[in-house]
């Protein structure tokens, strides 16, 4: 008789247990869909990271709020990166390890992205980055994409531009960095594939103050426009400024740097009409000011509006491809669904990736610079002429 | 060694008499800072066993190794040194070069050579060429001492990065290299994480024992006598520029065999992974365990690594501070650290 109660308690137990898991695994499909996202929240490209990670989390509150995808509510975890390889490698091997993801929005620095990627790739998960613009990450795998425009369309941009305004010759000038010198090249590829000629082209040491030598140089082959690509802000602002002193009056064009707040203090007027080639907001996207108001409303700050909107669109289309997939743990099913998916959001309408996961359909934006009395901070010194042209 | 055999005394006595055991090691702040960093990496293992145990594993050997060669300059000899972190990127960077095997994109990011060197034959490269490199800015920093010293080593560490980062046609710049090659033995490549932790603790535990017999030979009595009053021992007919010059290029090695370790590790690397505040963590990590104890330095990186890493497991908080609120707590508790406890958890010897 003993024995026998044993048993039964022992089955009863046995009963009570695999109800309990039975539920707990109902609740378990019920459950969220969990996303891994990794960001540079601190040091280097902390800013970056905060705004990415502020403004995915936006995004997600509002898919929550509206009642989630599928009825199952989205979470991200998110985990700091930093900006180097081996505090990627950490915090992917803790989101994929301990949390489980499958999928990883992030990084927001190409230095952390390239650590995790080789990882990524061989696992089979997907990351999905809306900051990271080294070219180098076009080549990092197939689980590897992102919305951020490669630095080297800012250059394909620029010629376009150079070549639709009507310009044949072309002087440059530039920075000797890998920045300012790859926007150079890349910039004088497209424009010559084009037709376009380059009579000059003159580059300088970091920390240089004079280039009228330089810039005489460039003037005396006649050139219908100036491109001036540099990295510091200062001598991106000088140049401007000595070009006018030197009497010229011909079109300038630029990368972001000599239009940024300390450039534009340097130049002043001279700067005025300038134009400028990098990715920016469309100011005539009705969804895009949307955002920004929301996030200003949220976190009473806005800054880095792109990649803020390029963050934000990552989460809505992760959240597409889970309706579509129905399954956070299903890596390649995510991955085809962003192969096939064409989106329009924050920072452009149908755009799409190519077989590298790269954006295709996203252009850089033309910037001009406005005169001194029309600056202001919340206008930056410019307003936004419209997407740069595809040819 | 003397930790261990106490440890062992410990636990004997415990076995035996449990109550006085409490009374006499209550106060005994060695034994339990022991206690609780072994105690809380072991519960972490068996909590978060797996993948992430062993990338943390990774992660303390390569610091450890690093902090071990450290306390040598610093805290046997009296050096304080904020530059270590170039040699490191010296030695990573050296790997880097020697063993990717990568192609690059022409047009838009900057080619460089590549070589395509199998590990273990860029690797002695990478720990002979920190040397080096060590034994020529050595003998100019034997001039300084004390507080200059500091100045001239931080100004080592800025020229470091600067040259990784300028030195393009090398280094690529920010653009960073890649393919870094895993070590392989005839076929058998390491390229399970398990593997290369492996390796790792051998290579930890060979610095240890050329540290360990170091500071207990005649040469590490010399240069605890140069930190403790160099012109003494200078009395005794001591070259103790030698003796710096010899401590400095050892220690230089050891952080550039940490640095092409890292490399093989991360596969790819680039200037951000040795900037200053890295060295700065460096030094907290060596005074955290203690100064002229190799026990501490080992503790010390274990403790630092532990508490980094299980931060992430704080639970209630915003996404959007974690990452910052993770350094304040941290912050926080090396300053405690420092004030109750400033010869480090189980140093000897005092800044």
């Amino acid at each position: 008789m003993g024995v026998l109660s044993i048993k039964r308690t022992l089955s009863i137990a046995l009963l009570a247990v695999l109800v309990l898991a039975a539920v707990g695994c109902g609740e378990e499909e019920k459950g969220p869909f969990r996303i891994g996202v990794m960001e540079s929240v601190t040091g280097a490209g902390e800013t970056y990271g905060t705004v990415a990670v502020q403004s995915k989390q936006l995004a997600v509150d509002e898919i929550n709020a509206a009642g989630g995808i599928n009825g199952r509510m989205l979470e991200l975890i998110v985990e700091d990166s930093k900006c180097n390889a081996q505090d990627a490698i950490t915090a992917y091997n803790k989101l994929t390890d301990v949390d489980e993801v499958k999928i990883i929005l992030g990084t927001s620095c190409s230095g952390a992205m390239l650590g995790a990627a080789p990882l990524a790739e061989k696992e089979g998960v997907v990351m999905f980055s809306g900051l990271a613009t080294n070219p180098d990450i076009a080549e990092a795998g197939d689980y590897i994409f992102r919305t951020s425009l490669s630095d080297a369309t800012v250059g394909v941009d620029t010629g376009n531009v150079l070549w639709a305004d009507g310009i044949h010759d072309l002087a440059t000038i530039n920075e000797s960095t890998d920045y300012a010198e790859g926007v150079r090249r890349t910039t004088t590829a497209q424009f010559e594939k084009l037709g376009g000629h380059i009579v000059a082209a003159e580059s300088y040491p970091t920390d240089t103050t004079d280039f009228r030598t330089q810039l005489t140089k460039l003037l005396n082959a006649n050139p219908d426009a100036i491109h001036v690509a540099s990295q510091a802000e200062a001598s991106g602002g000088t140049i401007i400024k000595q070009l006018r002193e030197l009497g010229y009056d011909g079109p300038i064009y630029a990368d972001v740097v000599p239009i940024g707040t300390t450039a534009l203090e340097i130049a002043g007027e001279a700067a005025t009409g300038v134009k400028a080639i990098t990715p920016d907001l469309d100011p005539a996207n009705a969804k895009a000011q949307e955002v920004l108001a929301a996030f200003k409303k949220k976190y009473d700050y806005v800054t880095l509006p792109w990649f803020l909107g390029s963050a934000y669109d990552n989460v809505y289309i992760t959240a597409e491809c889970l309706k579509e997939t129905g399954d956070d743990q299903d890596a390649d099913g995510f991955r085809d669904c962003l192969y096939d998916i064409t989106w329009s959001g924050t920072i452009g309408v149908d755009y799409s990736f190519d077989e590298k996961g790269e954006v295709v359909g996203l252009s850089n934006a033309v910037l001009e610079v406005l005169p001194v009395a029309e600056r202001t901070e919340e206008n930056g010194g410019y307003r936004v002429l419209g997407a740069a042209p595809t040819s | 060694m003397s930790i261990a055999t106490g440890a062992l005394r410990n636990i004997q006595d415990v076995a035996r008499d449990p109550r006085s055991w409490w009374q006499r090691s209550k106060g005994n702040i060695e034994l339990w800072a022991n206690l609780i960093v072994i105690g809380w990496a072991l519960a972490f293992m068996l909590w978060r066993g797996g993948g992430f145990a062993i990338t943390v594993g990774s992660v303390f050997a390569i610091w450890a190794i690093l902090a071990v060669s450290l306390n040598l300059v610093v805290g046997y000899t009296g050096l304080l040194s904020v530059g270590h972190i170039g040699f490191f990127g010296i030695g990573a960077y050296a790997m880097a070069v020697l063993s990717s095997n990568a192609s690059y994109e022409q047009l838009r990011t900057e080619a460089i050579p590549t070589f395509g060197w199998p590990f273990f034959a860029a690797l002695p490269f990478s720990v002979i060429l920190a040397g080096l490199v060590a034994l020529v800015v050595g003998v100019a920093f034997n001039r300084f001492r004390d507080d200059i010293y500091v100045l001239v080593s931080f100004g080592f560490a800025v020229i470091a990065f600067t040259t990784f980062l300028s030195w393009r046609n090398l280094t690529r710049g920010a653009f960073g290299i890649h393919e870094i090659a895993r070590p392989a033995i005839g076929s058998w490549v390491f390229e399970e994480e398990l593997e290369f932790l492996a390796l790792l603790l051998v290579f930890l535990g060979l610095v240890v024992l050329i540290a360990w017999l170091i500071v207990t030979s005649s040469f590490g009595r010399v240069l605890t006598a140069i930190r403790e009053d160099e012109q003494a021992i200078a009395v005794f007919g001591y070259h103790t520029t030698h003796y710096k010059l010899a401590i400095w290029v050892i220690s230089a090695m050891m952080a550039g065999l940490a640095g092409a370790l890292l490399a093989s590790w991360s596969t790819f690397i680039d200037p951000n992974s040795f900037v200053l505040l890295e060295s700065v963590l460096l030094v907290s990590i060596v005074i955290l365990g203690g100064l002229a104890s190799i026990w501490g330095s080992l503790l010390g990186a274990l403790a630092f690594v532990m508490l980094e890493e299980g931060m992430r497991f704080v639970p209630f908080l915003p996404s959007e501070f974690i990452g910052q609120i993770r350094q304040v707590i941290l912050g926080i508790l090396l300053v405690l650290l420092m004030l109750f406890r400033p010869q480090g958890l189980v140093g000897r010897f005092k800044l």
